[in-house]
């Protein structure tokens, strides 16, 4: 397949959350600050490429019969890998993110992508389509958070962009705002994907 | 008293989907039915209860012992997809009309974060084993109290007039928002 | 059969294996990079402010040194560097117990001490004083006299005030920073 097809892919047709709608819990969990979204956003993307790599070079070698345990194991590690480095070098980040770090194993996307695409293709399209996805991913945490920090905050990135005056719409940095922000923001995906169509 | 409100705590105020996100995926899609619900929500509180107790027993019988803490996630996630495994073949042998109604649902939990969600929180609030239970069983029928009313909800959404794009996850998700502002109102309570 | 068994077995094995040999390498790489963290993230930032101005995190010495000065000063309790947040050294923390018992045991504080060889702040970490009048050792007016002060002798009874009906209290509190003072002097300068 064409390697631009592929990351295209990921990124804008199969989204993993806008699309697909899979690995909802840290996306509504931690987009409260932009920082934290896009924190969340890479620390996907190098598990997903991580395993990716990981589970394509061996496709051959693992028996199909034990094939999601193996994978299961690999994303953990990839997980355990991350949290150490996070703890480690991006230390407020990893108190802000919390549990949901340890949870990115159990994020539905990472074992789909390994299950669908990295267990079938070579190393380096399975590269790309964990790059792709990931930035999906990030994408969409991006939109989110600065959509919830704005809105719920008046800042971005801890900038002070709405004036003083602008009273802070508290639901948004709250669980409701989460729903409801991501609600809306997929509607409007929705709706641009269906006018392109027409 | 204390366990009490660790229950009640778990239960309503910091309910698992309202205020904490996890398991939000079968939350969404196993809701479009009361009684499904309602069976997800079963399996559910069952098996976190169990994935908490064993999950438990062998991090500080071993993991601590053995200075292995960092394997945590690893042994987490095989232990509870392995317990599926077993729950799911137990059921079918000694209880079929139980594996009949939870048998379906299974499958989904191993990639249900609230169950690894809860027994690591377990270890992070560093809860004693009694208290982790209580937690375990209040934050599941958390689980079961959301699912089941946000099933009810749905079933009166599905019949609504709405703008195509807002249609499916979307309504949803705007329906989950506003009945998470009325969770909202359970904050701060002081047990 | 058996051998389809084993070979998946052996599999899963060898992969659980070598993912458990990478982080038990990467867990022990990064240990104390996590332990710091974690220290840093428990120091009351209050205690920091009062003794180092500026710190945000005190850090542990050689081992092996602080237990030779152990060995040779039975108060001292432990040396350390103050860091700020980018890491920069600002100076060197004594945490010592008092060599002149207060009215009712040993105070234990903190000093800081800037490059340049002079108090920066103090903090009392525990003591067993009577309340409201011995405790007035904590307070920041008593403590704030000792800032500025020269390390390179000790601190004088003339040369501060104590505190009125506490002068045990007072008295052994000065003595822990002496005991500060001796040790900055033996071993950091």
């Amino acid at each position: 397949m064409n390697k631009l097809k592929i990351f295209k892919n990921g990124v804008t047709t199969e989204n993993p959350i806008l699309v697909q709608q899979v690995g909802m819990c840290a996306t509504l969990a931690i987009t409260t600050s932009l920082m934290n979204g896009i924190g969340m956003g890479v620390a996907v993307i190098a598990v997903l490429t991580g395993s990716n790599i990981v589970i394509s070079a061996l496709r051959k070698f693992i028996p199909d019969e034990v094939r999601i345990p193996a994978f299961i194991i690999v994303i953990a590690a990839f997980t355990t890998i991350i949290d150490l480095l996070m703890h480690a070098y991006t230390f407020e980040l990893y108190k802000a993110l919390g549990v949901f770090i340890p949870l990115i194993v159990v994020n539905c996307i990472i074992l789909a992508r390994a299950e669908a695409f990295a267990s079938k293709n070579s190393v380096m399209d399975s590269i790309i389509d964990g790059l792709g996805m990931g930035v999906g991913y990030l994408v969409a945490m991006i939109l989110l958070s600065s959509a919830r920090e704005i809105l719920g905050n008046g800042t971005i990135l801890g900038l002070r962009i709405l004036p003083e005056a602008y009273e802070p719409m508290m639901m948004a940095i709250q669980p409701p705002g989460a729903f409801i922000l991501l609600g809306l923001l997929i509607g409007i995906v929705n709706y641009l994907s269906r006018r392109k169509k027409a | 008293m204390e366990l009490v409100g660790l229950f009640i705590t778990s239960f309503i105020v910091n309910n698992i989907i309202f205020m904490q996100f996890l398991g939000t995926c079968p939350f969404l899609g196993v809701s479009k039915k009361i009684d499904t619900a309602a069976g997800m929500g079963i399996a559910v509180i069952f098996v976190i209860t169990l994935a908490s107790i064993i999950t438990y027993i062998i991090h500080y019988a071993i993991l601590v012992t053995l200075e292995l803490e960092y394997l945590q996630t690893i042994v987490f996630i095989l232990i509870i997809a392995a317990l599926v495994q077993f729950v799911e073949m137990f059921l079918k042998k000694s209880a079929p009309g139980l594996y009949k109604a939870l048998g379906i649902f299974l499958p989904l939990i191993t990639t249900n974060c609230a169950v690894l969600g809860v027994a690591i929180n377990n270890i992070i609030y560093e809860y004693t084993f009694v208290e982790s239970l209580v937690y375990s069983v209040g934050i599941s029928s958390g689980f079961l109290l959301a699912i089941v009313l946000f099933a009810g909800v749905r079933d009166k959404v599905d019949y609504a007039d709405l703008p195509e794009s807002l249609k499916g996850s979307a309504i949803s998700l705007i329906t989950a928002g506003l009945m998470s502002v009325a969770f909202l109102g359970f904050s701060g309570l002081q047990l | 059969m058996k051998n389809s068994f084993v070979r998946l077995a052996g599999v899963l094995l060898l992969i659980g294996a070598v993912s458990a040999g990478v982080l038990a390498w990467l867990n022990d790489t990064t240990k104390d990079l996590i332990a710091q963290n974690e220290a840093m993230a428990s120091m009351d930032p209050a205690v920091l402010e009062a003794v180092m101005p500026g710190s945000v995190l005190f850090k542990e010495e050689d081992a092996d040194f602080v237990e030779t000065m152990k060995a040779e000063n039975k108060q001292f309790v432990n040396l350390l560097t103050a860091v700020d947040a980018s890491g920069n050294v600002l100076g060197k923390v004594v945490r010592t117990l008092s060599t002149i018992k207060g009215f009712n045991g040993d105070i234990e504080i903190y000093v800081g001490f800037s490059p340049d060889g002079k108090i920066t702040g103090t903090s009392v970490l525990s003591h067993s004083e009577t309340e409201g009048l011995g405790s007035r050792v904590t307070t920041p007016g008593f403590r704030a006299q000792f800032v500025g002060k020269d390390a390179s002798g000790e601190i004088s009874e003339s040369d501060f005030d104590a505190i009125s009906g506490a002068t045990y209290s007072s008295k052994s509190f000065l003595s822990a920073i002496n005991n500060a003072i001796a040790v900055y002097a033996e071993y950091v300068k």
